[in-house]
């Protein structure tokens, strides 16, 4: 088995804020991500793919595909967006690192059709990411 | 693919500390011989980051495996104020007889960090330079350790 990992960046503005929650509890448990105009972070996600080579190609997955698959299916959808309004697969979430790391998971699971994905990682500062990965696959 | 879908929260702490490799189990010469430069009897010191990395469920309510203030607060608590500017040999007591390498530091900190009531610890990874790198995940044996 073959890992490869391709890396993008994009860059986006959130908020965390629950309605059913009232303005005390949410700035308590949210502190300064709970600012109703929102702040931005510069994203890095890397996504891994595990796979064997093409006996032909001696490639797990096309990487120029790969970047394609991201470039439509996450920057379109997230780069230089307000991630609470503008992207529809996060409605009623709060845009944690957690909840676009599992938004990201989705879309990318089922286009990944030649290996198959084994992990992304979202850094939403060099300090703080989410990981996904299914059951068992966190060796890698 | 039918397996659950694991999501889990990294973070990235640093530190600052000095240690000295040796054993009392070898001898002078042994110790120079295996530990070179990292024996000098007056200890050295890096600049340590950890990385860990928890899982849990994502709580619906707050979008979050566990809020950030309260796992910063846990490993502050357990490891940096215990760690940061202090001298593994001589301020830190697992070390007293145990060689403070970033092997036996990346244990202790995943011992110290399993502790956290919140989340599940899935590993530990310290830089002891920028070019070396350690994780420890634990023994497989530790869960069923903790369910006797």
């Amino acid at each position: 088995m073959v890992y490869l990992t391709r890396r993008i960046e994009f860059s986006a503005s959130h908020l965390y804020h629950n309605p059913a929650l009232s303005a005390e509890e949410n700035k308590r448990i949210f502190g300064k991500c709970n600012n109703p105009h929102g702040h931005g972070h510069n994203y890095t996600l890397e996504v891994t793919v595990a796979g064997e080579p093409d006996p032909v190609t001696g490639m797990v997955l096309d990487l120029k595909e790969l970047k394609e698959i991201l470039e439509r299916e996450i920057t379109q959808r997230m780069d230089h967006r307000f991630l609470n309004y503008e992207v529809a697969e996060l409605q009623g979430q709060i845009p944690t690192c957690e909840n676009i790391a599992r938004v990201i998971w989705n879309l990318l699971e089922p286009k990944i059709t030649q290996g198959r994905l084994h992990k992304i990682r979202l850094y939403e500062m060099p300090d703080l990411f989410a990981e996904c990965y299914r059951n068992g696959a966190n060796a890698g | 693919m039918s397996d659950a879908l694991t999501i889990a929260l990294g973070r990235r702490y640093r530190f600052a500390a000095s240690h000295r490799l040796h054993t009392s189990e070898l001898s002078e010469q042994e110790n120079w011989r295996v530990y070179g430069k990292c024996n000098n009897p007056y200890g050295h010191g890096h600049n340590y980051v950890v990385e860990i990395l928890v899982s849990g469920t994502v709580d619906s309510a707050t979008g979050m495996i566990v809020n950030l203030a309260d796992l910063d607060g846990f490993v502050e608590r357990e490891v940096i104020e215990a760690f940061d500017h202090k001298s593994f040999n001589e301020d830190v007591h697992a070390f007293r007889e145990k060689v403070p390498t970033t092997e036996n530091v990346c244990i202790e900190i995943f011992q110290r960090l399993k502790r956290f009531p919140l989340a599940k610890l899935e590993r530990v990874r310290i830089e002891e330079t920028s070019n070396n790198a350690f994780e420890y995940a634990g023994e497989e044996t530790e869960d069923s350790e903790a369910n006797l």
